[in-house]
Parts: structure tokens; C-alpha cells; sequence
């Protein structure tokens, strides 16, 4: 079956290394709006290929340890279905 | 609340504002005769006229609330730095105020993804609009109605777009 996968981010993780980093200043450096930061780290919005680069500039480090892209595991579902057989 | 949520409710308000207002003029005059059921040319003079205030008044809410706005910003960064004399704002506050204002009127790309995600629904909501207004009219209503519900869906149909903006803001797009 086709598994479904997310975007993960360590952006709130990164900016606690990079000397507690504001959301505004991780913002400015990326050329966006906090909101657009707040969004992204909250995993309410995905970024585009290029913001995503600016973002691990920010941080300077590569973008595979700013975003993940995981699976996503079906745990309650699966559970329901043992349960109804 | 933010710049983008914050300017969308004033403009979800000044549209609600203007729409009740041409509705109460639009029945007033229909009450009192001078707006009858077969008169067009009244009603699209009226349309006309609210059309330029409706431009007129989008105009002046926005430069009040970029002014109360960036005012809100001063006093904000003001009572942050613990002091709130003009000299202080001027030289120390001064480009903290501007940077803060103009890093919250960035419209980034998730700003145009919502605008153009809220645009369809307001699209959407219009067609609705115009697809009642021809189906009032197959039903034997007059023109007048069908006109005014035409007019109105384009009303609501901004409302309603500021409100899929405000949901994609808050809930993520």
C-alpha cells in the first residue's frame, strides 16, 4: 500500500543552537515574514525549494538537517481495524 | 494578531459597512418610490455611485490602518525600550520601528499562495452569486432582484475571501 510521508522541520531545535535565534531574526535572514517562519516551524506550511535553502543558510548547515521528509505512521487506524476484526 | 490578519478584518469590516448601507439606501428608496421594479437606470446609477465610494472608502481604510498600524508598531517598540521620548524614538527606536513595520508588510511567497488560494474562493462565491441571480430570473423575479443579488454576491463574495484568508493564516494553508 502507498505509504503517505510529512515534512518535518528542526528549525525551533537549530535556532536554540544558533544562540537562541528569534523567529524574527531567522525571518530576516531568510527574506520572509515571522508569520511565514512561525507557519513553517509549526508545520502549517511547507516551504518552497528555495526558502527551504534560505532557511539552512540561515542556520549554515545543509537543508537534509533543517527538513525531513518521514513516513507517516498509520498507528490509530491500523488499531481500529484489529479491533473491528 | 498580525499585519495580514489584522488588515483583512478591516477590510472583511469596510466591506460589510458598505454593503448594509447600500442596502438600506437600495430599500429606502424602493419603500419611498423613487427606486420601482422596472427602473434600471436609477439602480445602475446607484451601483455606479457605490462603486466609486466603495473604491473611495477601501482607499482611506487602508491609509488610516497602515497609519494606526505602524503607530501601534512605534508605541509597541517604545514601551519595549522603556521610554517614550520623541528624541529616544527619533534616533535609538527610530530604525527598530521601521525594520518591525516593514518585516511585517512582507508579503512572502505563503502571503501570495494565500491570496491566490482566497481569490478562488471568493471567485467560487461570486459564481454562486451569479448562478442564483440567473436561476431568480428564470424564476420569474424581476430584473431589479436579480441585479441586486448580482451586485451583492460581489459584496459578499470579498467577505468571504477575507475570511478563507484569515482560516488559511491561522490553520496553515
Amino acid at each position: 500500500m502507498g505509504k503517505k510521508f510529512e515534512i518535518t522541520n528542526e528549525i525551533r531545535k537549530l535556532r536554540f543552537f544558533a544562540d537562541e535565534m528569534t523567529q524574527q531574526q531567522l525571518a530576516e535572514k531568510a527574506g520572509v515574514s515571522r508569520q511565514t517562519i512561525v507557519a513553517v516551524e509549526g508545520g502549517k506550511y511547507n516551504p518552497s525549494l528555495e526558502l527551504a535553502f534560505r532557511i539552512a543558510q540561515a542556520f549554515n548547515v545543509p537543508i537534509e538537517e533543517v527538513f525531513q521528509y518521514r513516513a507517516i505512521e498509520k498507528k490509530k487506524k491500523s488499531n481500529k481495524k484489529g479491533d473491528q476484526s | 494578531m498580525t499585519y495580514q490578519i489584522a488588515r483583512t478584518i478591516t477590510r472583511m469590516l469596510s466591506g460589510t459597512v458598505l454593503l448594509i448601507i447600500y442596502l438600506v439606501q437600495v430599500t429606502s428608496r424602493y419603500q419611498s418610490g423613487v427606486l420601482g421594479m422596472n427602473e434600471l437606470q436609477s439602480l445602475a446609477q446607484l451601483m455606479l455611485v457605490f462603486i466609486g465610494i466603495g473604491i473611495g472608502v477601501t482607499i482611506a481604510v487602508e491609509i488610516v490602518f497602515h497609519i494606526l498600524y505602524s503607530i501601534g508598531i512605534a508605541v509597541k517598540e517604545s514601551v519595549k525600550a522603556g521610554s517614550c521620548n520623541d528624541k529616544d524614538i527619533e534616533k535609538e527606536i527610530g530604525k527598530n520601528i521601521e525594520k518591525n513595520i516593514k518585516q511585517d508588510m512582507v508579503e512572502d511567497e505563503m502571503a501570495k499562495l494565500i491570496d491566490l488560494k482566497s481569490l478562488r474562493v471568493g471567485y467560487v462565491t461570486a459564481g454562486i452569486g451569479f448562478i442564483t441571480s440567473l436561476i431568480i430570473l428564470v424564476l420569474g423575479y424581476p430584473v431589479f432582484l436579480m441585479v441586486n443579488i448580482l451586485f451583492g454576491s460581489f459584496f459578499i463574495a470579498g467577505i468571504i475571501e477575507g475570511l478563507a484568508k484569515i482560516v488559511y493564516y491561522t490553520r496553515g494553508v
